[in-house]
């Protein structure tokens, strides 16, 4: 087993002290570490932090409640608690699936929904070991997705440059559910957090650390749902998944996996607003939402658009 | 697993060689105490006698060239394994599959997908959850409860003779994961459905493709543990 190069391990006692760490640009914060870990083992990136922050020891961070019509989700819960709280299964369904069907429930178990929004991407250029692709995400001028084996990358373009996909479960739910996602200086809206940074996929600035994911109550009558689409069921991370939260007047639906980042189908939102669900309007929704979407040339991942389509129905179906 | 120790320190090291030895090392950063292998020390008279090799190894394979970038301080951790008391000092990259391996010495966390988080192989319970061994650093688990498939099958639980009766392996490489996995299942869910443990056990690979063989067994333990209680 490749082991990790030597780093510095600080227990951090409060979020500015993790920080303040950070701002010195050589450290990573660790909270469940199944994905920094995996990083820095196979030393992805062309950097490798010099301290390693651990956020576990900070007291508070760790709690599902519900307070004055919104749900409050400290940033170190693991997604296994997230998985089984029968507040969130019943309140807000696509949550506690989308965390259910995330990896394996050993990662579940160590993994936490504040790690889990901020990990990197998945593509297999960018995630080989000893950094033997420097692409467009690791400071390199190109991406070798675009000539190479792109049948997992993006359905709808590039952008800056960049194929890769956003891999996360939870981030559709948030989405679709209208979260806000809290840090130690701000609080962002879901659908406005992800980005396509170097190397990260988040807007957060280099000292800001995720505290706290906020939902607002759903509309009374709205429903909620998360379908994953991956190779095996148990252990992958998803090809095409959909989160929709439908009812109460409202239509929110997010795709992820098939853009740089989870990607709200308007299109099918404007699809499928006042009508009622059924065979025929999801499915008008799920071509609506992929009407757009366009197979890199080479057609190797040409495959995902009718995954999309379906993944987009039958979250609808399920909301109704 | 030699290739997991830490290359850059300990064995080559002998005193005399003009080289800062081990032990001079350890002792400029003030931990030893009096022995020569410091840091595995077994706290209590039971965990001396659970320890395959207590206090084998020096906990701090830090050399000459250990002066190394970026190398931080060792952390004076203190953990319960499988019931005995552990104290060591352990360096930040080291894993928690490490320590129980080619320290303390209990060899069922096993390493097969390399480090990824892919295999559950390595799965401890650390304090009542399934992890992955490989993926946990050894100093983020200071008071840590840790229970490894050793202390599952010391302790007889159903589970072992439940895995015996179905015959649910073959090469039983994978099985100390699946086991810690299934305890840990068991301790949380008494009345556990198929279901219930095809989803626990989903993150545990086995290459002998033994899969429909663990249900029944998983099924067989969780009858067993209500008629001992």
């Amino acid at each position: 087993m490749k082991t990790w190069k030597r780093f510095e391990h600080v227990d951090a006692k409060t979020v500015d002290e993790a920080a303040s760490i950070l701002r010195t640009g050589k450290a990573a914060v660790i909270a469940g570490g199944t994905d920094l870990l995996g990083t820095m083992r196979f030393e992805v990136l062309p950097t490798y932090p010099e301290v390693v922050v651990n956020l576990k020891t900070i007291p508070g961070l760790d709690y599902i409640r519900e307070e004055a019509g919104v749900l409050k989700i400290g940033a170190l819960t693991r997604l296994e608690d997230i998985a089984k709280s029968s507040l969130i299964k019943t309140r807000y369904t696509a949550l506690a699936e989308g965390a259910h069907r995330t990896a394996t429930p050993h990662i579940r178990e160590m993994g936490t929904i504040g790690g889990n929004i901020c990990q990197l991407n998945r593509c297999w250029y960018f995630r080989i070991p000893d950094n033997r692709f420097y692409c467009i995400r690791k400071g390199g001028k190109m991406c070798y997705a675009m000539a190479g084996d792109n049948r997992y990358h993006s359905i709808f373009g590039a952008v800056k440059m960049c194929l890769a996909v956003n891999p996360s479960d939870t981030a559709p739910a948030l989405v679709a559910l209208n979260a806000g996602i809290k840090t130690n200086k701000r609080l962002i809206e879901a659908e406005k957090f992800w980005e396509m940074t170097v190397p990260g996929s988040t807007v957060l600035a280099a000292d800001e650390i995720v505290t706290e994911i906020q939902i607002p109550s759903p509309a009374a009558g709205a429903k909620s749902a998360f379908i994953k689409f991956a190779i095996r069921k148990s252990i992958d991370f998803p090809i095409v998944n959909c989160a929709a939260m439908i009812g109460g007047g409202n239509a929110r639906i997010c795709l992820n996996a098939v853009h740089n980042r989870p990607r709200r189908a308007v299109e099918a939102e404007a699809a499928i607003k006042g009508q009622a669900i059924h065979e025929a309007s999801a499915d008008a929704a799920g071509a609506a939402a992929v009407a757009s979407a366009k197979a890199l040339s080479g057609d190797r991942n040409k495959w995902k658009i009718p995954i999309a389509k379906a993944m987009v129905k039958r979250s609808i179906l399920a909301c109704a | 697993m030699s290739d997991e120790k830490d290359k850059s320190g300990g064995q080559g090291n002998k005193e005399g060689t003009g080289q800062i030895s081990r032990r001079d090392f350890l002792k400029d950063a003030g931990l030893v105490v009096s022995t020569p292998a410091i840091g595995s020390m077994a706290v209590t008279a039971e965990a001396a006698a659970q320890a395959p090799k207590p206090g084998a190894s020096a906990a701090t394979p830090a050399g000459s060239s250990a002066a190394a970038k970026c190398a931080g301080p060792p952390h004076s951790i203190e953990l319960t394994v499988n019931g005995g008391k552990y104290r060591y000092a352990v360096e930040p990259h080291w894993s928690l599959r490490q320590l129980l391996r080619d320290e303390i010495g209990f060899t069922s966390p096993k390493d097969w997908c390399g480090g990824l988080g892919a295999c559950g192989s390595c799965t401890v319970i650390m304090n009542g959850r399934p992890i992955l061994s490989c993926l946990t650093l050894a100093c983020e688990c200071d008071g840590a409860k840790i229970e490894t498939a050793e202390g599952i099958a010391k302790a007889k639980h159903p589970v072992i003779q439940a895995y015996i009766n179905n015959n649910a392996f073959q090469c039983g490489y994978c099985t100390p994961g699946f086991v810690c996995t299934a305890k840990a299942l068991l301790d949380r869910n008494q009345n556990p459905t198929e279901a219930d443990v095809r989803d626990a056990l989903g993150g545990n690979l086995c290459r002998c493709a033994t899969y429909q063989r663990h249900p029944p067994a998983v099924l067989e333990a969780a009858r067993n543990l209500k008629q001992q209680a």
